[in-house]
């Protein structure tokens, strides 16, 4: 119950930190708070928590995105969200991939196995559910896994059953730009887009509160386009700024991670489940 | 009094609740590891864990309109079980594979379905319910969200019914006089096979990866052999029950780990782990390790039984934590032996290649080589997508150099629906005693409709597997077959099983994606500049004005004013 919070007061620093009207920022964020903590004193009046982690590039020179998606569901996952509430998209296989000198392992730090000393975590382990991959990673199936109008032989882990008393947190990463994001090379989903489903499922009821965060170049612009109640979002980077990855990895010969989720998940290490 | 009483009642509900509840029924568990040295240096490891549900039946499809019976599992997979009982499904096969099995260099895999990427097939009962097809729908994705595989996608566009090759392993149910069951099968070449495959397939067992063989599961080392695959099998045997069989086996490479070269192994060295306690629900835990044709090696712990071929560990009376090994000790690295020298290993050799780069021009071309003295038939599948069209009138036979059409003998041919239905082709093939067969098609590479490239285009399309099945059947010549594989006796119904070639790419035209962008910029453009200069040509008139000559000047704008 407490990761929503943590994670909500981690974008608060964030934001606080990246905007120019810095104060401005502060004050709507804590009106955010303020006004949802009707009924609990952590500050939201929801029940569960679930998660949609989307990774929508493919090929190998793209393993830092999904690293980046895994890092989020590994941080997720240990915070206490279970699988059967996370939903992992992930547009390619890099942890068995042919061009992977170690088998089943994604890393997302320099060093990998080489290094005895184990600083650089595994993320894949041993015990991974991914929901959609490969060709499964569409618009079509992100947006309908969001909106709920799934055709009827959906399993359901592939599922999003929220409630009006779910707090979900969506992470896209992937190559982007101005109000849109490119998945897998062959199509591309616009601010509108997001817009409109978050719209929906508020009609719906199906969400008391979303964290919406996202790293690809000028991130932000995907989220100007929100006009439904409860999101909070944040971004790696303005209009007209790239994002960047953060370190290269000698062995495996590509980068391993992107910058904003890099800090994002250093800053995570230090919160357990027991964290205010 | 008052205890004995409650006890009474105790003992009342407790019986009720067996008889209204429905069956309780007994279950077996057992578990087999085989470990197998392969003559090029390598390991086969072959896991398998059997439940069987005792006296059970499958569901009888007339009855999916209405609600099912309760069924109580403890050691049966709960989540198998109630995919298996919503769609009334009677047998089922899946497998995820990665690698290319070569039958020349290995022999045949303890489990046949070697086909690489996704296969799927199961008979159902007929039911005036739900159609057949709807339930093969459902069956897909269920299993799909079970196995976090894309089987979701193995659609009408690659499902066929192939009931020569694919016959059920186990018997049908009769329900009533008149029921009949029917195949559905359908591969997907392209499925990657990863950790995610294999986390769901551990949660199936009753130990669960923890304890037992099924300890041995390390994703890291798994996924790093030359071959893997996993697979689920379902069957139902008459007079014993429903069996689950959940198998994964692998081939890996220990000369490759080894720091000298050296072909030995141990469970510690392959798999990275040791077998801790034995899993206690377990009716049987064995491990076999079968002896290479060298007599100098050495397994160790010393096996508490063994025959001619095997070493017998039994977990139960073994001593844990067990770590076999096996050393060849008067070899200092290990030499890899040549191809000729070498006996065959299975009774018919097959190659499948794909000719022809360009678009207008294909030619599949399978070449098919008999090991044996004796004339056998072999039975030939291709369950070939739409994406590659069969010329079946250039089918040519070559032996020797000689054109013999009489070798090949067509049993049935769906002929594909483009966007719809695959190509069902099934065949016998009488090959002659030590000979070669050459088989040669022309094929048609179709051209696709612009939303039907999935996102890779350039890749290509795999293209699923030919299934071969040797009908070797008791012959007198069993000893001159025997001396030929040199075996010390031949097991025909071993040797008629399924022989799956290896998955082909096929190129097909893709159009430039990003012409639709140009297009539409391109006639924008167009468009502006011929409507922007016709509309002024049209409706724009120059005119002088005459500025008068005695007014005010300064108060003029000395530039002349156009009138629009």
């Amino acid at each position: 119950m407490h990761l929503p919070v943590s994670l909500l007061s981690l974008c608060f620093l964030t934001l606080a930190s990246l905007s120019a009207a810095s104060q401005a920022a502060q004050d709507r964020a804590t009106t955010f708070f303020t006004s949802n903590a009707q009924h609990s004193p952590s500050g939201s009046g929801h029940t569960n928590n679930w998660a949609v982690l989307v990774c929508t590039s493919r090929y190998w020179f793209n393993y830092r995105h999904m690293a980046n998606a895994l890092g989020m569901y590994r941080t997720v996952k240990r915070l206490g969200i279970p699988d059967s509430n996370i939903i992992l998209m992930l547009s390619d296989d890099a942890a068995c991939n042919t061009r992977n000198k170690f088998p089943g392992c994604v890393f997302a730090s320099a060093g990998g196995k080489a290094g005895k000393d184990s600083s650089s975590l595994d993320l894949y382990g041993d015990n991974i559910e991914v929901d959609y991959r490969g060709y499964e990673v569409t618009v079509e199936n992100f947006l309908r896994v969001l909106t709920g109008r799934v055709p009827p032989s959906l399993p359901r882990s592939k599922r999003l059953l929220t409630n009006d008393r779910s707090n979900i947190f969506i992470y896209m990463t992937g190559h982007g730009g101005n109000e849109f994001l490119k998945f897998q090379d062959d199509e591309e989903i616009s601010a509108f887009d997001i817009a409109d489903a978050f719209e929906q499922m508020w009609q719906k009821k199906r969400y008391n509160e979303i964290l919406f965060m996202i790293d690809t170049c000028q991130a932000n612009t995907m989220y100007s386009k929100f006009y439904s109640p409860n999101i909070l979002a944040t971004g790696s980077s303005e209009l007209d700024e790239k994002s960047y990855s953060f370190e290269n990895d000698n062995d495996l010969g590509i980068a391993v991670i992107d910058s904003f989720t890099h800090y994002v998940l250093q800053f995570m290490e230090n919160i357990n489940k027991t964290s205010q | 009094m008052l205890g004995g009483r409650y006890l009474k009642i105790g003992l009342i509900l407790n019986l009720c609740t067996t008889l209204t509840l429905g069956h309780i029924l007994n279950e077996d568990f057992h578990e087999t590891l085989d470990l197998r040295p392969l003559p090029d240096g390598r390991l086969l490891s072959a896991f398998s864990f059997t439940t069987l549900l005792k006296e059970a039946i499958p569901r009888d499809p007339e009855t999916l309109g209405s609600e099912d019976e309760t069924q109580h599992y403890t050691l049966f997979p709960l989540a198998l079980g109630q995919v298996l009982r919503e769609y009334a499904v009677t047998e089922l096969h899946m497998s995820l594979n990665a690698g290319k099995w070569d039958y020349d260099r290995w022999g045949y895999p303890e489990d046949p379905g070697v086909g690489t990427g996704a296969e799927l097939w199961a008979y159902m009962g007929d039911s005036s319910a739900v159609s057949v097809d709807a339930r093969w729908r459902g069956l897909r994705n269920a299993l799909a969200g079970l196995f976090c595989a894309s089987l979701g996608s193995l659609d009408d566009q690659r499902t066929t019914s192939p009931s020569l090759t694919f016959r059920p392993e186990g018997s049908f149910p009769q329900w009533t006089s008149a029921s009949n069951h029917q195949l559905r099968h359908a591969t997907l070449p392209s499925e990657n096979v990863c950790t995610e495959n294999l986390t769901p397939f551990l949660k199936l067992l009753p130990c669960k990866g923890l304890s037992g063989i099924a300890s041995l599961l390390n994703p890291h080392r798994l996924f790093d052999s030359d071959w893997h695959g996993l697979s689920v099998h379902v069957r139902y045997l008459r007079d014993h029950g429903v069996e689950v069989r959940l198998n994964f086996q692998a081939v890996s490479d220990p000369v490759r780990y080894s720091v000298h070269g050296k072909r030995d192994w141990s469970l510690s060295s392959v798999f990275d782990r040791t077998i801790h306690s034995s899993c206690r629900v377990a009716s049987s835990s064995m491990i076999r390790v079968a002896r290479p044709t060298e007599k100098t090696a050495v397994v160790s712990p010393e096996p508490p039984s063994k025959s001619e071929d095997y070493a017998i560990f039994d977990l139960s009376d073994t001593a844990t934590p067990l770590d076999i090994s096996m050393q060849w000790q008067d070899e200092s690295k290990f030499i890899y032996p040549l191809a000729s020298s070498s006996s065959p290993l299975t009774p018919i050799s097959v190659q499948r290649t794909l000719k022809g780069s360009i678009q207008s021009q294909g030619r599949l071309s399978v070449v098919i080589t008999n090991h044996l003295p004796i004339t056998i038939q072999t039975s030939y599948l291709e369950t070939m997508p739409w994406l590659l069209q069969f010329y079946l009138h250039s089918l040519r036979t070559y032996h020797n150099g000689i054109s013999r059409d009489d070798l090949v003998s067509i049993v049935s041919y769906t002929p594909p629906v483009p966007h719809l239905r695959p190509t069902l082709f099934q065949a016998v093939l009488t090959l002659p005693p030590k000979g070669t067969l050459h088989l040669s098609m022309d094929v048609m590479k179709p051209f696709l409709r612009y939303t039907e490239h999935p996102p890779d285009a350039e890749r290509g399309w795999n293209l699923p597997p030919a299934v071969f099945v040797p009908l070797i059947s008791n012959t007198t010549s069993s000893s001159k077959v025997a001396s030929e594989l040199n075996v010390a006796d031949v097991d025909f119904r071993r040797l008629s099983r399924r022989i799956y070639t290896p998955v082909l790419l096929v190129d097909l035209a893709t159009p430039d994606f990003s012409m639709p962008y140009n297009v539409i910029i391109m006639s924008c453009t167009l468009i502006a500049l011929i409507f922007g200069s016709v509309f002024n040509l049209l409706t724009r008139k120059f005119v002088v004005v005459r500025v008068n000559q005695d007014s005010k000047p300064a108060t003029r704008s000395p530039v002349p004013e156009l009138k629009n």
